[in-house]
Parts: C-alpha cells; sequence; structure tokens
C-alpha cells in the first residue's frame, strides 16, 4: 500500500512538473504569435507611408520606415528594457532595477522562458511608436535626424510612460489608478505628441502650403496601397493588443496591471470600437483613407477601457472619435502644421480620447493591492502626463537636430526628389509616372491618415 | 576557440556563447552600439554629400 502511494505521488508530482512546463511554453508561444502579428502593425505602416508619398520619394520614405523597425531592435535591448523594468517610480531607476544587457536573463537561458519573448513583444510595440512618427515625417526628414528621433520615441520615450501607466507598480497606476490597457497614452498618446513637438521644427513639404497661407493637397501616389496598409495595420494591432494582457498558466488572464481579465473582453471591445470608428469617420468624410483612419481612431478611442466596457460603449466611443478626430486634422492643417499621415491627429488626439473616456466611462472599476481605482482625474492625470511626456522630447530633440543641420532635407532636394538623390534603384523603372499636381484642398477631404 | 560556458545540459541555465565570460560578452556588446551609432553617423556623411552633389 506504501509503495503505491508513493509511486502514485510521484506520478502526480512529474504530472504538475508537465502541467506547468506546457503553461509556461503556452505563454511563450501566445506572445511569440502576438510579436509576429505585431510585425504587420510595421508592414501596413510601410506600405502606407511609400502609397503617401509622391512617385519621387516612394523608396526614400519606404527606407526610413524599414531602418526605424532595423534601429528599435538593438536599441531597445541595449536600454529600453531596462528603463521599462527600472524608471516605474519616475526619473530614477529603482533599487531592484533589472533589464540590462549583460544581464544572464538577456540571452538563452534555459531557466528563464519569459524575459525573452517580452522583451521581443516589447520592442515591437517600440517600433509601433516609431512607425507612428515615422508617417509624419515623410518627404523632407532626414535619415540621420530620423533616426536620432525614432530611437529617442521608441527606446526611451515611449518606454518610460510606458513604466509609468503601463507597469503593475507604475506611479501613475499605484498613486492615481491610471488604467490604460490598450496604450491609447502611453503609446499613441506620446507617439502623437511627439510627432507634433518634431512637425513644428521640420516645417511642411515644399509646396505644401502657399504664400498666404493657404493649403495644397499633396496627393498619394498609390492610394490603393495606402489603404491596404491601413486594414494591415488593423490586422496586427490584434497582435498588439493580445500583447497587452498576460497569459497566467492555470489561471484566468491578468491585465498589465494585475486585474482579471479575459481575450473575449478585448475581441468584443476591440471590434465595436474598431467598427464605430469606420462608420464615424465616413459619415464625417465620405474618404476611404478617413474611414480606415477611423477604424484605428475607433480603436484607441476605447482602447483605456478595453477589459471593462461594454461593447456598445467601445462602439459609441469609437463612432465619436472617427466623427471629431478628422476635424481636428483639418484645423491642424488651417494652423499651418503638415502632418503628412494625420499623426498627431489620429494618435496623439484619438489616444487623448481613449484615456479621458474611461475615466467617464469606467470609473470606479476596483483595483488590487489597494491601489486606488479608476477616477476622472486618475485618468486626466495620465493624459496630461502623456502629452508632455511625448510633445516636450520632441519638440527639444528636434530643435537640437534642427540648429545643428540635421533636421530638414533641403528645399531644392526636396524638389528634385529624395529617391533620385538618396537611393540607388528607381521604384517604377519600367513605366514613368508624372508627379501629381498640387490643388487646394477640399473641404471635406483633408491630409489622407493612418 | 570554446565559447560555450556549459560542458553538459544537465542543470543548465544561462549558455549563450561567453556567458561565463563577462569580459567577451561586454566586448560584444559595445562592437553591436559601435555598429548602432556608427551607422548614424555614417548616414549623416553619406547624406549630407549627397545633397551637396545635386
Amino acid at each position: 500500500m506504501e509503495q503505491e502511494l508513493a509511486a502514485l505521488t510521484e506520478r502526480l508530482a512529474a504530472l504538475e512538473s508537465s502541467t506547468a512546463m506546457s503553461g509556461t511554453i503556452n505563454s511563450e508561444i501566445f506572445y511569440w504569435w502576438c510579436t509576429a502579428l505585431m510585425i504587420a502593425i510595421h508592414a501596413g505602416f510601410l506600405a502606407y507611408e511609400m502609397g503617401a508619398s509622391r512617385v519621387k520619394n516612394v523608396l526614400a520614405s519606404g527606407i526610413k520606415n524599414i531602418l526605424a523597425f532595423a534601429f528599435m531592435v538593438p536599441t531597445f535591448y541595449f536600454f529600453g528594457w531596462y528603463i521599462y523594468l527600472s524608471f516605474y517610480n519616475g526619473l530614477l531607476p529603482a533599487e531592484d532595477a533589472s533589464g540590462l544587457p549583460w544581464e544572464l536573463s538577456m540571452g538563452p537561458n534555459l531557466a528563464d522562458n519569459a524575459t525573452g519573448i517580452f522583451w521581443a513583444a516589447f520592442t515591437l510595440f517600440a517600433a509601433t511608436t516609431a512607425s507612428i512618427f515615422s508617417g509624419a515625417v515623410i518627404e523632407r526628414i532626414q535619415t540621420a535626424g530620423f533616426l536620432i528621433l525614432a530611437i529617442l520615441l521608441g527606446s526611451v520615450v515611449w518606454i518610460l510612460g510606458g513604466a509609468w501607466g503601463w507597469h503593475p507598480t507604475g506611479w501613475l497606476t499605484v498613486k492615481f489608478g491610471y488604467h490604460d490597457v490598450g496604450a491609447a497614452g502611453v503609446v499613441h498618446m506620446v507617439a502623437g505628441f511627439f510627432a507634433l513637438g518634431v512637425l513644428l521644427n521640420l516645417g511642411p513639404r515644399v509646396g505644401k502650403f502657399n504664400a498666404d497661407g493657404s493649403a495644397n493637397a499633396i496627393m498619394a501616389h498609390n492610394v490603393p496601397f495606402t489603404i491596404t496598409g491601413l486594414m494591415l495595420i488593423i490586422v496586427g494591432f490584434f497582435g498588439f493588443l493580445g500583447g497587452c494582457i498576460i497569459y497566467m498558466p492555470g489561471e484566468q488572464w491578468i491585465n498589465i496591471y494585475g486585474q482579471p481579465t479575459t481575450l473575449s473582453a478585448f475581441a468584443f471591445n476591440t471590434l465595436m470600437g474598431m467598427a464605430g470608428g469606420i462608420i464615424g469617420a465616413w459619415v464625417k468624410t465620405r474618404d476611404p483613407f478617413w474611414m480606415m483612419s477611423g477604424a484605428l481612431i475607433g480603436i484607441f478611442a476605447a482602447a483605456s477601457g478595453l477589459d471593462v466596457y461594454y461593447p456598445p460603449v467601445a462602439f459609441a466611443l469609437g463612432t465619436f472619435g472617427g466623427f471629431v478626430v478628422p476635424m481636428v486634422a483639418t484645423q491642424l492643417e488651417k494652423m499651418g502644421i503638415d502632418d503628412a499621415v494625420g499623426a498627431f491627429p489620429v494618435h496623439g488626439v484619438g489616444g487623448l480620447i481613449g484615456v479621458v473616456s474611461c475615466g467617464i466611462f469606467a470609473a470606479g472599476y476596483p483595483n488590487v493591492d489597494g491601489m486606488p481605482p479608476v477616477t476622472l482625474w486618475g485618468q486626466i492625470v495620465g493624459a496630461v502626463t502623456m502629452a508632455v511626456l511625448g510633445f516636450v522630447p520632441g519638440y527639444v530633440a528636434s530643435y537640437i537636430l534642427k540648429v545643428l543641420g540635421l533636421l530638414r532635407v533641403p528645399d531644392h532636394i526636396q524638389e528634385k526628389g529624395l529617391d533620385i538623390v538618396k537611393v540607388p534603384v528607381a521604384a517604377y523603372p519600367e513605366s514613368y509616372t508624372p508627379a501629381p499636381v498640387n490643388t487646394a484642398t477640399p473641404d471635406a477631404a483633408a491630409t489622407p491618415a493612418e | 576557440m570554446n565559447t560555450s560556458p556549459i560542458e553538459s545540459w544537465d542543470g543548465a541555465e544561462a549558455y549563450f556563447t561567453f556567458a561565463d565570460k563577462p569580459a567577451i560578452m561586454m566586448l560584444f556588446l559595445l562592437i553591436a552600439v559601435v555598429i548602432t551609432f556608427g551607422t548614424i553617423i555614417i548616414a549623416a556623411v553619406h547624406e549630407k554629400h549627397a545633397y551637396n552633389n545635386h
């Protein structure tokens, strides 16, 4: 009898060990595929940026976007991951700081199945922020200046915001109950406001504005490519949002703050917000660029509370965002700011709607470990923090680059076209496609947006 | 050159190349940093030349 009991105990222990290892590997697999899907975001931005560029700048825009992806990976390895894990209290590293590139967890390690896969997912979040910024500055930014700014945004600024407001013990959550499960603030607001800060120093593309301040529409050279790119971004966002929640082997999912949630919650509200955004933008503009941008806006407008909203709330927020944001883009253009793909309106303002509306429609949801519940005040504090965190570094860094002559492509080069100056191959060598003629911007159709 | 930090898979944890040689790890890290930021400097120089030639 005792022998049988001992054998049974041994088999039970082996079964527990096997189940635990299966859970660990399932978790790795989940984030592996989330990361792979997120590459579709970058592919989508690449397609959109190239499509939105004129023929003479197509490949230069593509090169810029590809390089943003490439430089995010090593720089996020060098210091991005360290910032996330160590700066959750503010601007100084915590006592338990970790994530430095010479730690034994930062490479193949049989005792650590988590670090590499989470680092990869966060690196792709970083690439997303860099891509958001990348589209705004097409056709007139120097490559070196762009890379410096992209690294600053992707491997320093947004991840600092992530440490503050998208971390189990980030100070915004601990002190204010800040809730932003889908990263409306820490990714989209930060990237959108960073882009705005850069645009003020970069200036518009040659030919965008007339001497009297009126705007010209600089037409995308390939409209179907831009729309397809935007749809590809939506596909990638299912990887992005999947990567926003934490797989707990043998237990219920939790969000980034440790609160229980489900993938089903994200499925309901992501799709409802997206659909609302398309409809809102369609009603306002009838423009397919804005309809697909509206899909993104709708997701961002619902992103902070994706885990708790009643789905029709996400739909209403998406519709509101899709309707309102195109008007912001028009206003921005009237102010003389050339945001080539609408990065600030779509991501900055769309994210702002998401963060603040969570304080209205998700107020009172409890937190864990004694942290404050969701409040409107906490969300406003978070929104202001993300706006400042994005705008100030973008403005200051781009101003320094401008002084150093590393920011803007000279006007005569812009007129000639960047591809013929910097790229050794032609985009369309077997056909001649004339550059679009600038025309006045129609009232109902502002700049195409992401 | 033996780059492996382990002699057996039994009980192995950090098994990447040079995991037991911090100085060499730091050397490769430094090389990666130089490649990353050095190419940005090269890009700036290349761009200036390109603009000046047009």
